[in-house]
């Protein structure tokens, strides 16, 4: 496990890539299958994004997005195949390895700590980069409540950031719809990932709102340096923000190419039309 | 928060410690000049108060409904009367069969048997949680109850160990006020702190939603395991407490009922909350005691009622039923009681005007 983590440290810091590493994908699925009994949700998925990418995976309802989110986080094992993290193996690895390894995630179905603070949903979040052990925590030695502080004031500041500051010492589940979705990208901030997943973060949003977090993604994905694969079933959310995206239907990938390519993509029309995508859109 | 003058660390540290010499002077006073029913009802609220926070560590901070706390008692209870007693006492007690080696030749001193009982009664603790943990809710529930169970049934039959359905009696009657008061001190303490850490927020982190933990990097293996070890050690530690107050102890004591008590306390007092279930394990020790004249025959009346046994618990689940409904989250949820918050409220009604963060 050490090992490993020291790997993606060397290759999730920027600026200290070696020579092989620099055109490696940030995040790669390579031949990845599930089945659940009798269904194939995802089926021979293949995805390369480019280390710093904001890179579109789309798809009508029922696709298969959230399923390939499940297997990068190692919610789920796939049936076949596997999953890259700069190069490295990662497949069937823990949720919490992975997202030591530098991998985090929101989800479609909002899953905040409902009843901490605000501040602490995103504390939580730091809890993984933690360097005191339990009994140096209990008996509150110089060095832990020096973390401690440090820990409060990077939360707050990323709070900031995220523009939940004001709000900060509010029980999650009291805050608006919106700002639990920022909340979510906040606290999957929290663990320094390289590589962020985001799912479905507009749904439930108005085109005002919407438009407000597609800001926010790309303005962090240059401040964090990050590389981020963002879901959508609704197409035009992310053909403004998105440098490439592939797209599923039917657990297939049936296009893959700049949103321009996409849009002009005879497959990718049918299926958002013949899918009924449109309507519920 | 600015204008709020610091007191200084050190003073706060005096005040503390003043305090803390100040009750032990009043307990052990007490212990001497208090009569004997007071003393036992004392001891007993101290006792609960630390098991119930155990608990409440597990299930309520945690999340993990587990059913298990009388079987870490009677572990904790038996390991702490088996290092205490007298191997003379000990000869006369084990009349079927006889004690195994060494336990029938030593005897040890209060302190090092109760760490004893924390140490076995964790490591048990370990051997159940780690593969219950792979279980959620309902699961969880059946199979710790299940291990209780194992463990009542263990102590029945090892009559070499644990002298079978006879039980111990002659155990030294080493639990007194400062014991209790200070295991109950030591618990709540210890919940203080740990709560406070990065790691107490991840414990309840895994109680909101044990998926979105794990993704965020929380280690469920470990924190859980944490939860049900400590756990698991405090119902130990207090159940040796109890042994050696009530001086016998046989399987049969440490049946569901037991846990059932131990978990109304927490349920009352409120799940999540360290102040709740101190208060609530001290005010349900007490009216257990004081419903004991329910299960008496009396005369009411020219009515002659006969005794019925376990008429308290009856009583208890009506009031808890009673209290669940009115306060589905106990009297505290997982708030707490603080001088901060007194100050906050107060400070509320001054200038209801103001924003949140008074
Ligand atoms: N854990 C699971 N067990 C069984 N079927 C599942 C599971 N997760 C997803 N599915 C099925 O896989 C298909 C793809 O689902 P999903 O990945 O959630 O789609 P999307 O996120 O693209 O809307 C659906 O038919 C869904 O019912
Ligand atoms: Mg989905």
């Amino acid at each position: 496990m050490l090992d490993t983590n020291d790997a993606f440290d060397a290759n999730g810091a920027p600026g200290t890539d070696s020579a092989p590493s620099a055109d490696l994908p940030a995040l790669a699925c390579e031949s990845v299958t599930m089945r659940f009994g009798g269904l194939t949700a995802v089926d021979g998925f293949n995805l390369r994004v480019p280390k710093g990418a904001l890179y579109g995976l789309i798809g009508p309802n029922g696709a298969g997005k959230t399923t390939v989110f499940n297997i990068v986080s190692g919610v789920l094992r796939p049936s076949a195949g596997a999953v890259k993290l700069f190069g490295v193996d990662v497949t069937g690895l823990s949720p919490d390895r992975i997202a030591r390894s530098g991998i985090a995630r929101t989800f479609q179905n909002i899953r905040l700590f409902r009843n901490l603070t605000v501040l602490d949903n995103v504390l939580v979040g730091l809890h993984l980069r933690r360097e005191a052990n339990l009994a140096q925590a209990m008996l509150a030695l110089p060095r832990h409540r020096a973390e401690e502080t440090q820990m409060a004031a990077t939360a707050a500041q990323l709070l900031e950031e995220i523009g939940l500051a004001g709000v900060s010492h509010y029980r999650a589940s009291a805050l608006p719809y919106g700002r639990q979705r920022r909340l979510e990208i906040a606290r999957a901030l929290a663990t320094k990932p390289a590589v962020l997943l985001l799912d479905e973060p507009a749904a439930g949003m108005n085109p005002a709102e919407t438009e407000d977090l597609m800001r926010l993604i790309t303005d962090i994905r240059n401040r964090f340096s990050l590389t981020i694969l963002l879901i959508e079933h609704e197409m035009k959310v992310v053909m403004g923000i998105c440098e490439r995206m592939t797209v599923l239907d039917h657990g297939d990938t049936i296009a893959e190419g700049t949103p321009d390519e996409i849009q002009r993509n005879d497959r990718v029309i049918k299926a958002y039309l013949g899918g009924g995508a449109v309507a519920r859109a | 928060m600015a204008e709020q003058r610091a007191v200084h660390p050190l003073l706060k540290i005096a005040v503390v410690c003043g305090a803390l010499i100040l009750f032990f002077l009043v307990l052990s006073w007490g212990q001497e000049h208090w009569d004997a029913y007071t003393v036992r009802i004392l001891n007993l609220c101290g006792i609960y108060i630390g098991i119930t926070l155990g608990l409440n560590l597990c299930n309520g901070f945690t999340g993990q409904f587990s059913l298990g706390i009388a079987g870490f008692m009677a572990v904790g209870a038996y390991t702490t009367a088996l290092l205490t007693m007298s191997p003379a006492v000990k000869q006369a007690v084990f009349f079927i069969q006889p004690l195994i080696y060494p336990l029938n030749s030593i005897q040890w001193g209060f302190l090092p048997a109760l760490l004893m009982a924390a140490v076995v009664s964790g490591i048990v603790g370990f051997l159940v949680g780690a593969p219950a943990i792979r279980f959620r809710g309902d699961y969880l529930a059946i199979t710790t109850l299940g291990f209780a169970e194992i463990i009542r049934i263990v102590f029945t039959n090892i009559v070499p160990i644990t002298n079978g359905a006879l039980g111990l009696k002659g155990i030294p009657p080493h639990t007194n006020l400062l014991w209790s008061w200070g295991f109950a001190l030591v618990c709540i303490a210890v919940m203080v702190r740990l709560m406070r850490t990065t790691y107490g927020r991840a414990l309840k982190a895994i109680r909101d939603d044990e998926v979105a933990a794990e993704a965020m990097g929380v280690n469920l293996f470990f924190h859980k395991n944490l939860a049900f070890v400590m756990s698991a050690m405090m119902a130990g530690v207090g159940g040796g407490l109890l042994g050696n107050l009530i001086t016998t102890i046989d399987p049969n004591m440490f049946r569901f009922p037991l846990t059932f008590t131990v978990l109304m306390m927490a349920v009352l007092g409120g799940l999540g909350s360290i102040t709740g279930t101190v208060i609530s394990a001290a005010a349900v020790t007490i009216a257990m005691e004081a419903f004991r004249a329910l299960e008496e025959p009396r005369v009411i009346l020219g009515l002659a009622i006969p005794g019925v046994p376990g008429m308290r618990m009856v009583v208890f689940s009506v009031a808890l039923m009673i209290v669940i409904l009115f306060y589905p989250k106990g009297f505290m949820g997982d708030r707490e009681f603080s001088l901060d918050r007194v100050k906050r409220l107060a400070a509320g009604l001054d200038r209801t005007n103001t924003s949140k963060q008074g």
